[in-house]
């Protein structure tokens, strides 16, 4: 669950990130964030994996206030929540199966939940065939899934996936869309933020827009635009 | 294991630099060695000058054998003496031509020593900083006639001692943070390489000491190597050193590298690993502000 109350957050150079938003987001949900550039979109992300603080306001978290979290207990809220970049952010010297078991790797993970995990989520993106291979070798399509299954291995929560379809060609992008809502359909949190009108069009999927920092459409079932303000 | 896995391939795959640094360390661990034991031997030269600047109370002339021994006991008695000796005037008569040497003392062979020197107590003070509350003390003991006090020689020993001393240890510490400026940069390298793994641990949910012991292990082994190196190049040279200034410094004797090792080697070691450990802590702090 994230909740995100009276949240306000300004930026060392004065600039206003959010102003008063509110809303929640229940487990199992799929959500939209919408909205141009500078909205307030990734300052929202930034909310939830804990890089940033709000000015003023909460922001709850799996239960967790983020905003009152030590520095120290950052690291175990942040195992509760994947994290899906536009950019991939894979290793490139590590091959498909070395950048998941990573990610287990580091929160120490025992060796044999490792090797029975790994394996599971690879076959769950559909690259049990690609286990071996480098980043390089893959396709945009095949490392964004790479990228799905390392925010997934640590089973979290909430997967907050930031434009993962922004580098994509729209066949890809409506792949990768594919495995995100099988993912939901397992019943895990989704929160994905996207400039891409086809794919939260298609989705009919809880849609929160944001403008100027300020929430000015939350839509149970909405499209990428809609004339529908809170 | 993971740790050490990672620091070592790291250390492995910026060979060059990693090689620069532990030359660089080296070198200012030597340079760090070599004013310890500079320091070491300009203290041990201090004590040797300054337990050679005794306070002499000379003994009334009337005074009888048992009032000398009475004397000698009421001195040894003061405080701030750490040692007092009785010299009789014939072993004072002696001293004297020992210390003018054979070439003059011939001139006084005709000479009866007990009618021209002063029987005295020689006295070695603890703290040389307090010798003329020991003067004072000496001076009203009954039968002593004069005592005399070299201070000012004390004095400028421990002057000059204390500037070398303090001199060094200002060289010490430049030496110091060189050093742990040197182990940052190379660590720096080292996590920009590795920036996007950092990243990405951050947001998996890896601890900051998880991620920041890599680093660390990786400034610690530099720190050591480099800290290694510097003590094989004192240990040979130190001895040989010793040896050739002993032709210069007869009146002195410095220490032995045997007896300066643990120290030395020990705070060699020590602050390699502080060094290398302070490094690159610095060196990755601001990258854990994810």
């Amino acid at each position: 669950m994230i909740e995100f109350r009276d949240v306000t957050v300004i930026y060392d150079n004065d600039i206003i990130g959010l102003e008063n938003v509110s809303f929640k987001i229940n487990d199992g949900d799929f959500v939209f964030l919408v909205g141009k550039t500078g909205a307030g979109k990734s300052s929202a992300v930034k909310l939830i994996t804990g890089e940033i603080k709000p000015y003023t306001g909460d922001v709850i978290v799996n239960g967790v206030t983020v905003n009152t979290l030590k520095k120290r207990k950052l690291p175990y809220l942040r195992r509760s929540v994947g994290v899906v970049f536009q950019d991939f952010r894979l290793l490139p010297n590590k091959t498909v199966y070395e950048n998941v078991a990573f990610a287990m790797e580091v929160v120490r993970a025992k060796k044999r939940e490792i090797r029975r995990k790994v394996p599971m989520i690879l076959s769950l993106v559909g690259l049990s065939d690609r286990a071996k291979n480098y980043p390089n070798e893959l396709s945009g399509g095949e490392q964004q899934r790479v990228c799905i299954a390392r925010a997934l291995v640590n089973s979290p929560a909430i997967v907050v996936a930031d434009e993962p379809t922004g580098n994509l060609d729209m066949e890809t992008a409506e792949e990768i869309m594919r495995l995100l809502m099988e993912i939901n359909r397992m019943g895990t949190t989704i929160v994905m933020v996207t400039h891409s009108t086809k794919i939260v069009d298609d989705a009919h999927r809880r849609v929160i827009q944001l403008e100027s920092g300020v929430v000015v459409r939350d839509e149970k079932e909405g499209g990428y635009n809609s004339d529908v303000l809170v | 294991m993971y740790s050490f896995k990672t620091a070592m391939s790291s250390l492995g795959r910026n060979a060059v630099m990693t090689a620069a640094s532990v030359v660089t360390i080296a070198c200012c661990l030597f340079l760090f060695g070599v004013f310890l034991l500079f320091a070491f031997n300009i203290n041990y030269i201090g004590e040797q000058i300054s337990s050679q600047c005794e306070i002499q109370a000379f003994i009334e002339d009337t005074v009888s054998s048992g009032g000398e021994e009475r004397i000698l006991k009421e001195i040894s008695a003061l405080p701030n003496v750490k040692y007092a000796e009785f010299e009789s005037k014939e072993q004072a008569f002696e001293n004297y031509k020992k210390e003018l040497g054979s070439e003059y003392s011939e001139n006084f062979s005709s000479l009866d020593g007990s009618d021209i020197l002063r029987s005295s107590v020689k006295i070695t003070p603890e703290d040389l900083t307090r010798t003329g509350e020991l003067e004072e003390a000496a001076a009203k003991v009954r039968g002593v006639a004069r005592v005399v006090n070299r201070e000012d020689i004390i004095r400028r020993v421990v002057s000059v001692t204390d500037v070398i001393k303090i001199g060094s240890l200002i060289a010490m510490l430049i030496l110091l943070i060189t050093a742990v400026f040197i182990i940052q940069n190379t660590i720096k390298l080292s996590v920009h390489a590795r920036e996007d793994e950092i990243h990405i641990m951050k947001f998996v949910g890896a601890t900051d000491g998880f991620i920041r012991r890599p680093f660390v292990l990786e400034g610690v082994i530099v720190g050591i190597i480099g800290a290694m190196a510097a003590i094989i190049v004192i240990a040979f040279g130190y001895n040989a050193a010793v040896g050739q200034a002993a032709e210069f410094l007869d009146l002195f004797e410095l220490y032995s590298f045997s007896q300066l090792a643990i120290p030395v080697c020990g705070g060699l070691l020590l602050f390699g690993i502080i060094m290398g450990n302070v490094g690159s802590r610095t060196a990755i702090r601001r990258h854990l502000k994810v």
